[in-house]
């Protein structure tokens, strides 16, 4: 159990409160019709997974019903922190840059 | 056939537990008072809070600005207007001030981005209050109520389902769907057992 800050409501809250929402930022294919079966299948199951720190989608489903970002280490649930999904993305792209 | 006709009538969802009958003046007897307020009128608005076209026109239409601080509630003279989510307000009144709200709010809001539902049907509001009213809560939420200052809502866990919850008159008011009445009452007055339970008299409150 841990607690996670929604950036909406301001104010921590437990994990009880909110559903995950799966990986962060994957981009829909702008043409869906275009895409060959393996390309489509990568979109819809090809996760990162890694053991470390992941962006992800959290939804404060017993709250404020919003999708926001949080970046959490999948080994010992420790959290960096949490934002909407458009104050996220910048913080995102620049490490996504980096790798 | 039969000759039964069709007579609908307005009931609360908590009307099966005959609370009116049941009800008590409230007195220092009893760890935990509670009942329903019944019908009253639900509104959702929807609307970016960051348009001043559309705060603007709600504030003419209700009387009052839109609270837009996250979690935050303000009392009017009609009501209650809630801030459920960063474009979501929920306007509490009296069920026979609703259509004059909604029409007030349509009128006002024309050709500005944004939502207005009559959700009367939808919910039904509990009021808690007694000594122990805030050890039951704990039963049954998990949000911590040492954070719920006056003057603010928060949408959280109740059992299984959700609520909203604030403080209201040395007590605190349950907002919930209806669907989920029955659970919620049970729950509540199971929770309340250790610091026995009794149904208030809210008069006309």
């Amino acid at each position: 159990m841990f607690v996670i800050n929604c950036p909406h409501c301001n104010e921590p809250r437990e994990e009880e409160e909110f559903h995950y929402e799966g990986e962060a930022f994957i981009a829909r294919p702008a043409e869906p019709e275009t895409q060959t079966d393996a390309e489509w299948g990568d979109y819809l199951f090809m996760k990162k997974n890694p053991k470390g720190w992941h962006w992800e989608m959290w939804g404060h489903s017993a709250g404020c019903r919003k999708l926001f970002v949080v970046k959490r280490n999948t080994a010992n649930h420790a959290i960096d922190g949490a934002w909407t999904l458009t104050e996220a993305r910048a913080a995102y792209d620049a490490e996504m840059a980096k790798i | 056939m039969s000759n039964l006709t069709f007579n609908p009538v307005m009931q609360s969802p908590l009307h099966h537990f005959n609370l009116k009958t049941k009800q008590q003046h409230v007195d220092g007897s009893k760890g935990v008072w509670a009942n329903e307020m019944p019908l009253l009128g639900y509104i959702s608005l929807r609307g970016n809070a960051q348009n001043a076209l559309f705060t603007k026109a709600a504030k003419k239409a209700l009387g009052f600005a839109l609270p837009i601080l996250p979690c935050s509630l303000i009392s009017t003279s009609w009501g209650c207007i809630y801030l459920l989510s960063p474009d979501e307000w929920l306007l509490v009144c009296d069920r026979e001030l609703r259509t004059e709200l909604q029409q007030k709010l349509e009128a006002a809001l024309v050709g500005i981005h944004s939502q207005v539902i009559d959700n009367s049907g939808g919910f039904t509001t509990v009021f808690v209050q007694g000594k122990n009213a805030s050890d039951v809560l704990h039963h049954c939420t998990v949000y911590d109520l040492n954070a719920l200052t006056i003057g603010k809502v928060v949408g959280t866990t109740f059992g299984k389902t959700s609520v909203f919850l604030h403080q209201h008159n040395n007590g605190y008011k349950v907002i919930f769907r209806r669907s989920f009445a029955d659970y919620i009452w049970r729950y509540l007055e199971r929770s309340a057992l250790p610091y026995d339970f009794g149904i208030a008299n809210l008069g006309s409150s």
